[in-house]
């Protein structure tokens, strides 16, 4: 188990990737401190924005991975409260909707993040493993492990009871194997196609026998496990799930496998070669402890430069999640969860053991009418909705901005610093003053519910623009 | 939880809007779809796609119930002969697939033995990308195999609605380089959406049809937004104009296949249709599982061409039913299968000769334990696509497949 024994220390780490340095004269601006909140996290407000930006970018990138000693206190607090009444974790439903809560309300976004990813990345669903409490544990596993070691998480998800369901672990026997899960360990979990053989599959599936469940933990079964040897990747012993998994971790397309589907996730769609190689590079000096590459790419050059401002595709939860976050919006979790699945997104439910293919892929006609509707749908939340959440424009824009030229600027720099396009910011100032009988500049200016309406309104154009989905 | 129609209430906040008005707002688009519609001859011939995903078990679908070594290879899961229902001399179908029976019996339905490709992969993402796209070549073509016939299809016919995925999602196959096919799960989602026509959603329009850049994310995003509101228009009477005694059973595949038949019977222009039905990965406990699987298929199938039949089209429209690979011919512990290697295949429809095609791959001479295919399954693909869609396939597939006696001649 040499793989994850030794934890790295700061002081001996040298970033592979060129650090941002700002050298072409940009700074660490508004624009650069939104996207490094939105990559990270779901999106910063105005004043998390402001805070980046004054902060810089050293600490704010340190302040991601802090983690807030109380938060875990608060909800188990909050969902204590609401345990049983207004949601229950043991409904698909229910598990989602506490996820997202988790999501809109988090202060270490990044957390929630990487669960996401490790969730899209070991891809388990619900609808195969059917039982909630399982599919709670992986997340948690997910949440727990977020930036640590991937060798510890690849072994832990060998033995997660919702995992051995998933692929079928708990009926690969010394008799019998099954090779389902050796097979995806090696396509999708690690190493990636075309750097193993069938034979390399069925050693790997022997190995993994004896894994199996009791109630709802993972255990091991010695009379199940095939104690024998085997020849896996080209070695020869009596190997054990911990071998499979150390031997793979030491195999450099595992390194590049990683590195690339990180970088994919947190930094554009298609890395290029050498900045994989470098990645990988890091993957393998941490001994695949993820928060040195994520640290180093957060304030590499390259993360702030044009391949990877506004170069991703927002999945349904950024889209959402962000959305309500940049607004300061809150609203019930459980709504939520139908506008994501009807975007493409069902949590603990993706569509197949490769998760959501993400990017261009979430964008068709029916999932983009889905996301138009979400948007069209925060600008009915108005205060005359007793119950409901109520979409405040004056956290937004101040009361007394009365200009339109002004508060299109304060719209862009909530939702998009620096980044509205012209077209949109000239439909917008006079779509603001707009009425079914024409421009009436002087109703915006004086009726503060008239003009807090066609700033809800205005909201969801720009939430609906093309730009705003480009992450 | 949300109900659709708060779902739906929530995104209106324009009281009577509708197509109707979204129509005479943009009489250029709509002009332009009748007439495409109006080019696409009353006799094009339409395929319907139906992906069984997660890999079907061909053993125990058409099961060799004379053949010994069926019985060995499968203790538990082996289809007892007296409940099966023999389609010809030693086959039968699964006892849950009577549908399927009916209408081979009628002559409706061909089943095609062995098919696969040489060197089977058993991933299924692998394979998949295989099926869908036409190719065993990795990387993998970008634009999928009805994809590309979509792009050699008329200028006209293509302005219309040429294909079209009853799915949340466009499947890797309908992937065409020359347009964005639309997915339409939910028509009521897009009516919605595009439908209406206050200020903010004639603003949203404006500012998403038109891209700002060349490529990249947004531009990519506005061409589906531009997609979208044209399939909006053109779907706006599919589900007025729909006239069905035919009762459907209440299974998903069955809504999508009816689905089609609304979108059949506005007389769209539409070629192709692509439907999936999920939950074929059967590792473990897979009898009933399979079962209820089949029978829902058979059973929808069964009411499509019934549907089909009564809006007139029964001999404009074939359907074939496919899966990324079969499986392993031996049962595993779990009382399921492995991922497996050929497989059959479906096609139906009056235009089709029913019948056994192919040949029924051996159970003793297997490749790694799975069963050797016969057909490629791209012969099947030029036949619909030379014989049915008149698509030259040759160019399309890079490479003769000899044809099937389906359909044509």
């Amino acid at each position: 188990m040499a793989i994850y024994q030794h934890p790295l220390i700061a002081s001996e780490y040298v970033a592979a990737l060129s650090p941002f340095v700002g050298d072409g004269g940009e700074r660490f601006d508004r624009r650069r401190a939104a996207h490094l909140l939105r990559r990270t996290g779901f999106g910063g407000n105005v004043g998390e924005i402001d805070q980046a930006v004054r902060r810089g970018l050293e600490a704010t990138v340190d302040g991601l991975f802090a983690d807030d000693a109380d938060e875990e206190a608060e909800y188990a607090r909050t969902f204590g409260a609401v345990a049983g009444k207004l949601t229950s974790l043991s409904s698909l439903e229910g598990i989602q909707a506490w996820w997202v809560y988790r999501m809109l309300t988090t202060r270490v976004p990044l957390r929630e993040k990487l669960a996401l990813f490790w969730h899209g990345h070991f891809a388990s669903s619900q609808l195969k493993v059917e039982n909630t409490e399982l599919m709670h544990g992986q997340i948690e596993l997910f949440r727990r492990s977020a930036w640590g070691s991937f060798g510890q998480l690849v072994a832990a998800i060998a033995r997660d009871p919702a995992m051995l369901v998933w692929l079928d672990g708990q009926s690969n026997t010394r008799e019998h194997p099954n090779e389902n899960f050796a097979r995806e360990l090696m396509e999708l979990f690690t190493c990636g196609i075309s750097h193993y053989t069938e034979r390399d599959v069925l050693e790997a599936a022997r190995a993994l026998t004896g894994w199996t469940i009791d109630g709802t933990t993972g255990v091991f079964n010695t009379d199940e496990h095939d104690a024998g040897r085997k020849q896996f990747l080209g070695r020869s012993g009596r190997f054990g799930a911990d071998d499979v998994i150390d031997l793979l971790l030491q195999q450099p397309a595992t390194a590049e496998f990683m590195a690339r589907k990180l970088l994919r996730f947190f930094a554009e769609p298609d890395p290029p070669a050498e900045i994989v190689a470098e990645a990988a590079q890091t993957l393998v000096r941490s001994q695949f402890h993820v928060k040195w590459l994520l640290r180093d790419l957060f304030m590499s050059q390259y993360f702030y430069s044009e391949r990877c401002l506004r170069r991703r595709i927002a999945s349904p939860v950024e889209y959402v999640v962000g959305a309500l976050r940049m607004l300061e919006m809150q609203m019930p979790a459980d709504q939520l969860i139908y506008f994501l699945e009807q975007m493409g997104q069902r949590l603990l439910a993706p569509p197949n053991v490769k998760g959501w293919d993400g990017e261009a892929a979430w964008i068709d006609t029916g999932t983009w009418a889905a996301r138009q509707q979400f948007a069209r749908m925060l600008a009915a939340q108005t205060d005359t909705n007793p119950l409901g959440p109520v979409f405040d424009p004056w956290r937004l824009v101040p009361v007394e901005m009365t200009e339109p030229r002004a508060v299109v600027k304060r719209l862009s720099d909530v939702l998009m610093p620096g980044e509205l396009p012209a077209e949109a910011r000239r439909g917008l100032t006079s779509f603001l003053v707009a009425t079914d009988d024409g421009p009436q500049p002087e109703l915006f200016r004086e009726d503060e519910s008239f003009r807090g309406q066609k700033i809800r309104e205005a909201v969801t154009v720009v939430i609906a623009l093309p730009e705003f989905h480009a992450w | 939880m949300f109900t659709r129609r708060q779902f739906l209430h929530a995104g209106t906040t324009a009281a009577g809007a509708s197509f109707l008005a979204l129509a005479d707002r943009s009489p250029g688009l709509l002009i332009r779809a009748a007439e495409a519609a109006r080019a696409a001859d009353r006799n094009d011939r339409i395929l319907v796609v139906i992906e069984m995903s997660g890999g079907n078990d061909g053993l125990n679908t058409l099961v060799p119930y004379e053949n010994p070594a069926y019985y060995r290879a499968r203790p538990t899961l082996a289809l007892p002969k007296n409940e099966l229902h023999s389609i010809a001399d030693g086959y039968g179908l699964h006892p849950r697939a009577g549908a399927l029976a009916e209408l081979f019996g009628d002559g409706l339905l061909a089943i095609v033995q062995g098919v696969g490709y040489p060197e089977p992969d058993r991933s299924h993402f692998r394979s998949m990308e295989i099926w869908h796209t036409g190719s065993t070549k990795s990387p993998a073509p970008l634009a999928g195999w009805l994809g590309r016939c979509v792009d050699a299809m008329p200028a006209d016919v293509r302005a219309a609605m040429p294909a079209l995925a009853m799915s949340n999602m466009v499947p890797q196959a309908l992937r065409a380089a020359s347009v964005s096919v639309p997915a339409v799960e939910q028509f009521e989602t897009l009516r919605e959406s595009v439908g209406t026509t206050d200020l903010p959603a004639e603003m949203t329009r404006k500012l998403s049809v038109k891209p700002r850049a060349k490529a990249g994310p947004a531009a990519l995003i506005a061409q589906q937004a531009q997609a979208m509101y044209r399939a909006a228009e053109q779907l706006r009477g599919a589900e007025t104009k729909y006239r069905s005694t035919v009762a459907y059973p209440e299974t998903e595949i069955a809504g999508r296949l009816q689905k089609v038949a609304k979108a059949l019977s506005a007389d769209l222009g539409v070629r192709i249709f692509y439907v999936s039905q999920d939950g074929y990965d059967t590792h473990a406990t897979q009898a009933d599982g399979h079962g209820q699987l089949l029978q829902d298929l058979s059973e929808a199938l069964k009411a499509f061409l019934d549907d089909v039949e009564q809006l007139g089209l029964g001999d404009r429209v074939v359907t074939m039913a496919f899966s990324e690979f079969g499986r392993r011919v031996d049962e595993n512990a779990s009382r399921g299968t492995d991922h497996g290697a050929a497989s059959c295949l479906l096609v139906a429809g009056r235009s089709v000769r029913g019948g056994l095609l192919g040949k029924y791959p051996s159970l003793e001479k297997l490749g790694d334990g799975d069963l050797l295919f016969n057909t490629d399954f791209r012969s099947v693909y030029a036949t619909l696509l030379d014989r049915w869609l008149g698509c030259p396939s040759e160019p399309l597939l890079g490479a003769k497949f000899a044809h099937l006696d389906i359909v044509g001649g």
